[in-house]
C-alpha cells in the first residue's frame, strides 16, 4: 500500500513539475512574443517618423529652391538674420576657403611651435599624395617629423634652403615630390591601361626615376618584343633624358626605325600618352593596309 | 521568418537616415552658397553678436567661442595668403552634386599671385572611399589680364586644357616672383642713375634703355623676359640690343658685334644686376 502511495505522490510530482515547466515555457514564449511585438512595432514607429522627416526636408528643399529661381539665384535674406547665423556663415565661408588652399600646391596650418605644412602633388588635373612637415620656428627652424619618403633628398634641400629661405625651401622641395609624383602616375595608368600589350611586370625602383619593361610591337601581322629602359636623371623632371628601346635579335631590321621613334615619343610625351600615340599610329597603320589611300 | 521581417525595417531605417542626413546637408549647403555678407555686415554681427550675450555671460563659453573661432581661421588664411604670396579675393562655390562618395562642386576663385591678379573657374569632383579623398579638376577655366602678360598665355592655354591647377599656381608664384624682382631691378637702376637709365613702358614693361646724355644716337636696350614652358618651369632671359650711329659702326664693328655674347657670358659670371650695373658703368664714361 505505502509504495502504490509513493509511486503516484512521484507520479503526481512529476505530473506538477512537468506542468510547472510547460506553463514556464509558454510564459517565456509569450514574453517573448511580446518583445518582438514591441521591437516590431518599435521599428514601425520609427520609419513613420523618419519617413516624416524626410518629407519635411524635402519640402524644405522645394521651397528653398522656388524662392533661389524667384529671387535670380541669391537668397537676400527674407527674414533678418541673427547676428550668430551670420557669424556662422562666415565661419564656414573662411572654413571652405581654407580647404581650397591645398589646390595651390602648398598650405599649412598654424600649430603651437611653427607650422604644419602640407605640400600637394597632382598630374594635371588629378590630386595626388599630399605630404606633410611639422616645422617649429623656435629656437630656430628646424623640422620635427614629416611624411616625405625616404628616396628625396629632403636633408639635402633642407641643409641649403630651410634656413635662410623657407620658401624657396617648400618650392623645391615641392618639385622633387612634384616630380616622383607624375613619374609614378604615369608608371600605373602604364600598368592599367595597356596592361596587354606589357609582357611581364613593368618594374621600377622606388624613385620611380628608373623603368624597364617589354611591351608587344605588331608588324605585318607578327607581334614582336620590345624592350624599353627608361632613365629620368633629372629628379625634378617627369619625362625621361634616356630612352633606350631594343628589339629581339629576330626582328625586322625595318623595326629598328620604330623603336627609335619610340624613344623619340618616350622623351617627349608622358608615358601613358606616349603608348596612346603608338596605339593610335598602328591603327592608322592597320586601316592603311586594310584600304590603302587610293583604293575605293 | 521574425529575422527577415526586422530586416526589411532595419535596411529601410538605415536608408532613410542616409537619405536624411544628405538632403539636410543639401539644405544647408545651398544656403550657405546662395548666401552672401559683406565685411560690414560681418563686423556689424560681431559687435552684436558680443552685446547680446554681455548680459547673459554667467561662465557661458558660447559668446566669444564663435568670434574666437573666427578670429582663429582669418589669421590661419591670413597667414596662408602672406606666406605663399597668393591672395584669393573672392570665392564662391555651388555643389552641383552630393553623396556619400562623390561631391561635384563648381568654384569662382578670384585673387591675385603676389601682383598679378587671375580669375579662375572650375569643377572640384571629390571621390570618398575607405580612407582616401581623391580629388580631380574638370573643365578650368584661367583668365589673366592679358597684354602684360603676353610670355604667360601659351602657359595659361595648355594648363587650361589639361586642368592643369596646381602647376597654375606653382608656376604662377615662380613667375610672379620674377616679374616683381625684374622690377624692383628696374626701379633700383632707374633711382639710381636716373640720366642713364629710362624705361620707356615703365617699371611693369620687359626692357630698360641705357644711354650716355652726352653721347646721342648711341643707346643699349637691355631686354628682359621671362619665359614660362608647357611645364610651368620659369627662367629669365636676357639679351641685349645696339643701336649705334652708322659711322661709329664703320669703326668699331668687332666690340659691337660681339657686345650680346659679352654680355650673355657676364650674366653667366656676375648674374644679372651686376652685369646690367657693369653695363650701365660702362655707357655712362666719357668716351
Amino acid at each position: 500500500m505505502e509504495e502504490r502511495k509513493a509511486y503516484s505522490r512521484d507520479g503526481v510530482l512529476a505530473h506538477l513539475e512537468m506542468l510547472e515547466a510547460q506553463a514556464h515555457e509558454l510564459a517565456l514564449k509569450q514574453e517573448e512574443k511580446e518583445q518582438q511585438e514591441e521591437k516590431l512595432a518599435g521599428l514601425k514607429a520609427r520609419v513613420q517618423e523618419l519617413r516624416a522627416r524626410r518629407d519635411e526636408l524635402r519640402a524644405k528643399l522645394e521651397l528653398q529652391q522656388k524662392r533661389l529661381l524667384e529671387k535670380g539665384g541669391a537668397e537676400t535674406h527674407p527674414e533678418q538674420p541673427s547676428a550668430r547665423a551670420v557669424l556662422e556663415w562666415k565661419i564656414k565661408s573662411v572654413k571652405a576657403l581654407l580647404q581650397l588652399f591645398y589646390l595651390t600646391g602648398i598650405s599649412g596650418k598654424l600649430t603651437k611651435r611653427g607650422v604644419c605644412f602640407c605640400i600637394s602633388t597632382a598630374y594635371e588635373g588629378t590630386y595626388l599624395e599630399s605630404y606633410y612637415l611639422d616645422v617649429l620656428t623656435k629656437p630656430e627652424v628646424q623640422i620635427q617629423r614629416h611624411s616625405v619618403p625616404i628616396f628625396i633628398p629632403l636633408e639635402q634641400i633642407a641643409k641649403k634652403y630651410l634656413q635662410t629661405d623657407i620658401r624657396r625651401f617648400l618650392s623645391v622641395l615641392s618639385d622633387h615630390l612634384n616630380a616622383y609624383a607624375a613619374r609614378r602616375y604615369q608608371a600605373d595608368q602604364l600598368q592599367e591601361r595597356f596592361s596587354d600589350r606589357l609582357e611581364g611586370t613593368l618594374q621600377r625602383n622606388s624613385l620611380c626615376n628608373l623603368l624597364v619593361f617589354h611591351y608587344n610591337v605588331p608588324s605585318d601581322g607578327r607581334s614582336f618584343l620590345f624592350t624599353a629602359r627608361l632613365l629620368y636623371a633629372d629628379p625634378c623632371c617627369s619625362l625621361p633624358t634616356e630612352a633606350i628601346i631594343s628589339c629581339t635579335p629576330d626582328a625586322p631590321a625595318a623595326l629598328a626605325e620604330v623603336a627609335a621613334a619610340h624613344s623619340d615619343a618616350f622623351r617627349r610625351a608622358a608615358l601613358h600618352k606616349a603608348f596612346d600615340s603608338f596605339s593610335k599610329a598602328e591603327e592608322t597603320q592597320d586601316e592603311a593596309l586594310i584600304s590603302p589611300p587610293g583604293s575605293p | 521568418m521574425e529575422n527577415s521581417t526586422y530586416k526589411v525595417y532595419e535596411d529601410e531605417i538605415q536608408l532613410l537616415e542616409e537619405e536624411i542626413k544628405l538632403l539636410a546637408e543639401k539644405y544647408d549647403d545651398v544656403k550657405q552658397e546662395s548666401t552672401f555678407y559683406s565685411n560690414e555686415e560681418i563686423l556689424t554681427s560681431i559687435k552684436l553678436f558680443q552685446r547680446e550675450f554681455q548680459g547673459e555671460s554667467k561662465g557661458q563659453e558660447c559668446p566669444s567661442d564663435l568670434k574666437a573661432q573666427l578670429e582663429s581661421l582669418e589669421r590661419e588664411i591670413s597667414f596662408l595668403m602672406k606666406f605663399t604670396g597668393i591672395q584669393f579675393t573672392s570665392h564662391s562655390k555651388k555643389t552641383l552634386e552630393k553623396n556619400e562618395n562623390r561631391t561635384v562642386q563648381k568654384h569662382r576663385l578670384s585673387g591675385n599671385c603676389r601682383s598679378l591678379p587671375f580669375q579662375l573657374e572650375f569643377q572640384l569632383l571629390e571621390t570618398r572611399d575607405k580612407e582616401n579623398v581623391s580629388a580631380v579638376i574638370t573643365d578650368l577655366s584661367i583668365v589673366m589680364e592679358s597684354g602684360e602678360y603676353s610670355d604667360l598665355s601659351k602657359f595659361v592655354s595648355s594648363t587650361e586644357e589639361h586642368g592643369n591647377l596646381l602647376l597654375f599656381f606653382r608656376s604662377l608664384s615662380s613667375y610672379a616672383e620674377w616679374y616683381e624682382h625684374r622690377r624692383c631691378t628696374f626701379l633700383h637702376f632707374k633711382a639710381k642713375y636716373p640720366d642713364i637709365v629710362a624705361l620707356p613702358e615703365g617699371q611693369l614693361g620687359d626692357y630698360i634703355i641705357l644711354r650716355n646724355p652726352k653721347l646721342s644716337g648711341f643707346e643699349l636696350m637691355i631686354v628682359w623676359k621671362i619665359h614660362i614652358d608647357e611645364e610651368g618651369r620659369t627662367t629669365p632671359v636676357l639679351d641685349l640690343l645696339t643701336k649705334v650711329p652708322e659711322q661709329v659702326l664703320e669703326q668699331k664693328m668687332g666690340p659691337i658685334e660681339n657686345a650680346p655674347t659679352c654680355f650673355r657670358s657676364m650674366l653667366l659670371l656676375f648674374g644679372i644686376e651686376t652685369t646690367i650695373e657693369n653695363l650701365i658703368k660702362v655707357t655712362g664714361l666719357e668716351k
